[in-house]
């Protein structure tokens, strides 16, 4: 980096907050994701103000600019793929308050998301997407990704939530989006396109979030099926119960499999597993709901159902699914997690769809996920140094993308597309619609200054992530 | 190809299980207070990831990295991909040290150690008013903490032990130099040596440290096995204290700060609550207890090496203290003591003391009141 | 006075164990020496005593530590602690900054201002002094 731009931007945050230590450097190429690539310098920014300046420096020197959080995003949003800044929020992390009559609160990006749990918490309030990065991912990164988690089905994802915004615009200007309102129509929802745009149409730099209620009380039942149809049926009936559960996920063979093999859980091998959850205030509610659905259980063979009877119980049912992302993680030395979401009717074919990719291109792969809302997380476990496999792993995906795009679903639930899906934004995107998105691109950031080489947005269809 | 470096013989496969997904960010005391990814164990798995693949050299450069880890382990109980960074964070150092890339400060611990007795290069142990080196059931072991900066907390838990009436004595102790293994090099065998030496001429069946640490070395360097050899057992001060009942009680609200070396390292988390609700019933826990405490920051060489960040790591959990309302937190590590009260505001009002020092505390109050009413 | 690369600014007095004082509105401020902060190296601790504490001339009040050293601060009169420096709570690198401004450390209400007499301060003593004290350290830096 020239010394100049160097000194510009160390004038505007301060000598000990410029970065271009290797030590440093190495950190910041990488996020959650297979990707990498180095950027030429770090800054942590504190203030709205200095970001607005330099970002007004950075564009004008044409020098890319990555936002960035707990970088634990696993789709390669947070790496500077053209090198560039590295613009670490993480620091700007005040809740700026937290109003419960008006129901919302107001935080800066860097806050974690467990930090505004533990701070709505006395209040019996809470912000539902509850991401399973919770512990470690940032409001800003939330925002940038759509986040969503184990509530989606019932609470919706963090876009149901967020009511406005400050950014900053890749030149440097700043402005606000939405209101401390519960509901306005005023003008186009420039929030809404903020949220989920991967840090490539502004820096967010104060959201605005609605808060809920925590509902005091839940019930939590786990039922096991013989056959993948029968767990199928089950998520489309549960719908015309009227029940919406707050938590329904479930887990396939293999990961069942992988789960014994690696715990003493000893979880019976089925085709399937079911967890559910209800909640509410009282358990009289809680336990009506889960009547309901474990009718539901009961009318497509279950091999057996268990319910919780006390939150100890509950907890045990849990830990099969809590550990299923950390087991999986151990058995080979790469895996990929994807995210694809298909309708809820489609969920037991987007299953079976899965282990005939598997089978065809022998691979391990373990599924998981959000049954509620769609969401499945298929895992393909394979070693990452014998390039057959890696080759054979990509054609997978592939194949599964145009499984999920052909059962009416999307490349991407919550994780995002980032560097790893852009190529295959045209298999969901008509080009009509892909033109109008690089087109707002253009016109919020003319120079491709921010986060640029991601999400398919440059008139390029390949995206080589290294 | 053979590896020229041991970390990469013996770990090479942890260090790729780490699938990046930076969850140890939660719970890194070092990333915690500062905030710079480089400084947390996913950090430093990607630096030594590409050491190995040879795209960047272990050398000077990533001392600030791999130097500044309080070996904690929080990070290993919440790892999905069970990669043990402290023990890899152990053998690179070593492996630094071979090449001749050492932080400064450890270099000189070690240096200090050839020539003195201590790690603070200190001339003369203060005598705590007791012989040493006598025949007795027990050797009270101090360590150099306890002796060099925390002389009033083990004057009190000496104290304490003649009130309970334990048969022991001090020795001529020198440093356990555990700590070396931790920063790159060795136990000093020497110094080892004078201490079993020492110990075994007691006729001791059983030693008593009031330092987690010193209780870790005694207990798992291959240098100390003598000791269990001759049938002495090493015990820690709360193993002891847990056997007795008390007479006093406060009505203080107390916490109590699980020493990493106690805790994490060897589960000893009942032993000291069980002495402290005898005397506690206004007991409290801080939100991160037990497995998940938040580590004082001293530990793993960082307090020598990085003084000002293992003093902000202390500062953060004091918040927790204050949280709580606690007006005591107690531990039993002299180590964490010293950093915590290093770290305490003036502000904040609480008392930091090991368990024994407030103990013997609360029996001098009865003492003086029993007086005054008598 | 500047002796060997230390400096010693001339209308301060000198507590033997390096700690500088001066009146200020009849009260004394204390801080630590240009050779002692050199000798010790980055200050990362000060004991800051609460207020009304009692100094005795000669005795320690306060402890100080920097990577490798741990210090004693000593009275230099007898009084009473009536003021700290609340910025080397946390910015205890002051003292190494500037050791005779912003790293000032105490102030003392003396029971009798005419004890500053028993403190260093004509050229030739504090001279002396220091150059003693250079050699003694030379020597056990040596030793070490």
């Amino acid at each position: 980096m020239e010394e100049k731009i160097k000194q510009m931007l160390i004038d505007v945050v301060g000598d000990k907050n410029f970065t271009d230590h290797q030590i440093d450097m190495v950190s910041y190429s990488y996020d959650a994701s297979e990707h990498r690539h180095r950027p030429i310098c770090g800054l942590w920014a504190e203030t709205t103000q200095q970001i607005s300046e330099i970002l007004k420096i950075a564009n004008k020197e044409k020098i890319p600019v990555i936002p960035r959080g707990a970088g634990t995003g696993l789709s390669g949003m947070a790496v500077p793929i053209k090198g560039g800044i590295v613009l670490d929020l993480s620091r700007m992390n005040k809740i700026v308050k937290i109003s419960i009559q008006d129901r919302l609160a107001i935080v800066q990006p860097g806050v974690v998301y467990a930090e505004l749990e533990n701070a709505l918490s006395p209040y019996g309030f809470f912000f539902p997407p509850d991401p399973a990065s919770g512990k470690v991912s940032t409001l800003g990164g939330n925002v940038a990704t759509n986040a969503g988690g184990l509530k989606g089905a019932k609470y919706g994802t963090t876009r149901d939530y967020v009511l406005g915004l400050q950014v900053v615009l890749p030149d440097g200007r700043i402005m606000r989006t939405g209101s401390k309102t519960m509901k306005s129509v005023s003008g186009y929802d420039l929030t809404r396109l903020f949220v989920g745009s991967e840090g490539t149409l502004g820096v967010v730099t104060e959201i605005i979030l609605k808060i809920n209620p925590r509902p005091t009380v839940t019930s939590t039942a786990l039922a096991t099926f013989d056959r993948l149809d029968d767990a199928g049926r089950v998520v489309s009936q549960i719908m015309f119960t009227g029940i919406i559960p707050s938590a329904l996920e479930i887990l396939g063979r293999h990961t069942i499999q992988a789960i014994n093999q690696n715990t003493d859980l000893n979880l019976p091998e089925v085709d399937a597993m079911i967890l559910a959850e209800t909640d509410g205030h009282t358990a009289e509610e809680t336990d009506f709901q889960m009547k309901k659905i474990i009718s539901v259980f009961q009318k497509n063979n279950p091999r057996e159902i268990k319910s919780a009877k006390t939150e100890e119980e509950a907890r045990e049912l849990w830990m099969a699914r809590k550990s299923a992302y950390g087991v999986l993680a151990r058995i080979k030395t790469h895996f990929v997690l994807e995210d694809v979401t298909v309708p809820m009717a489609n969920i037991s074919e987007m299953l079976k769809g899965i282990e005939a990719i598997a089978g065809k291109y022998h691979l391990q792969i373990a599924t998981f996920g959000h049954a509620g809302d769609g969401n499945l997380h298929p895992q393909i476990l394979y070693d990452g140094y014998d390039p057959e496999e890696v080759a054979r792993v990509e054609a997978a995906i592939s194949d599964l993308f145009q499984l999920a795009i052909d059962l009416d679903g999307t490349l991407t639930g919550e994780h995002g597309i980032g560097l790893s899906k852009a190529r295959y934004m045209s298999l969901e995107h008509d080009p009509v619609a892909l033109q109008m998105m690089r087109t707002l691109k253009k016109t919020f950031d003319p120079n491709q200054i921010l986060n640029p080489g991601k999400m398919a947005l440059e008139d390029k269809e390949a995206y080589d992530g290294k | 190809m053979e590896s020229k470096y041991d970390f990469e013989k013996n770990y090479r496969d942890q260090i790729l299980k780490c699938s990046r997904c930076g969850f140890c960010q939660a719970v890194c005391p070092v990333y915690g207070s500062t905030l710079r990814p480089a400084l947390n164990a996913r950090g430093k798995m990607l630096l030594l990831k590409e050491v190995m693949d040879e795209e960047i050299e272990l050398n000077d450069d990533l001392i600030e990295s791999l130097f500044q880890c309080t070996t904690c382990a929080a990070c290993v109980k919440d790892c999905p991909s069970d990669v043990n960074v402290p023990e890899i964070i152990k053998q690179v150092r070593k492996d630094m040290v071979h090449i001749g890339s050492c932080h400064p400060a450890f270099k000189g611990m070690k240096e200090v150690l050839q020539k003195h007795t201590n790690i603070y290069a200190e001339d003369e142990a203060p005598d705590f008013k007791r012989k040493r080196d006598q025949r007795a059931e027990s050797v009270y072991f101090i360590g150099c903490v306890g002796s060099y900066r925390e002389e009033e907390t083990t004057d009190a838990t000496l104290s304490l032990m003649d009130r309970l009436d334990v048969d022991y004595t001090l020795i001529e102790e020198v440093c356990c130099s555990g700590v070396l293994e931790d920063v790159g090099f060795e136990i000093n065998k020497d110094l080892a040596r004078r201490n079993i030496e020492s110990i075994l001429t007691t006729g001791a069946k059983r030693v008593i440290t009031g330092c987690p640490y010193c209780w870790r070395t005694f207990n798992t360097q291959p240098d100390y096995a003598v000791l269990k050899q001759r049938g002495v057992k090493t015990i820690h001060l709360t193993q002891l204290l847990k056997e007795f009942d008390w007479d006093v009680k406060t009505e203080k609200r107390v916490t109590y700060h699980d020493p990493c070396d106690l805790g994490r390292h060897c589960g000893i988390y009942a032993e000291p609550r069980m002495t402290i609700e005898k005397i506690a019933p206004n007991f409290v826990e801080m939100p991160h207890n037990r497995a998940d405490a938040l580590c004082c920051g001293a530990g793993g060489g960082v307090r020598g090496a990085f003084a000002k960040n293992s003093i902000a790591m202390a500062r953060r959990r004091l918040k927790e203290v204050e949280e709580i309302g606690a007006e005591v937190v107690l531990t039993d590590c002299n180590s964490c003591v010293h950093n915590l009260v290093n770290a305490k505001l003036r502000k904040q009002k609480f008392e930091i003391r090991t368990t024994s020092e407030f103990i013997n505390m609360l029996m001098e109050e009865q003492l003086k009141d029993d007086s005054i009413s008598d | 006075m500047e002796i060997q690369g230390y400096y010693l600014p001339d209308d301060l007095y000198y507590e033997e164990n390096h700690f500088w004082v001066k009146e200020e509105d009849g009260l004394l401020v204390m801080g630590m020496d240009d050779f002692a902060r050199k000798m010790a190296g980055e200050i990362v601790y000060i004991q800051l005593p609460d207020e009304g504490k009692i100094i005795k001339a000669g005795k320690k009040f306060a402890k100080m530590e920097s990577g490798k050293w741990l210090g004693k601060v000593f009275g230099p009169v007898n009084g009473e602690l009536v003021a700290v420096n609340e910025e080397l709570e946390e910015n205890p690198g002051l003292i190494n900054e500037d050791c005779y401004g912003k790293g000032w450390m105490f102030k003392i209400r003396p029971d009798d201002i005419g004890e500053m007499a028993n403190l260093l301060h004509e050229p030739e003593e504090i001279e002396k002094w220091l150059l003693a004290e250079i050699e003694k350290y030379a020597e056990d830096a040596e030793d070490k």
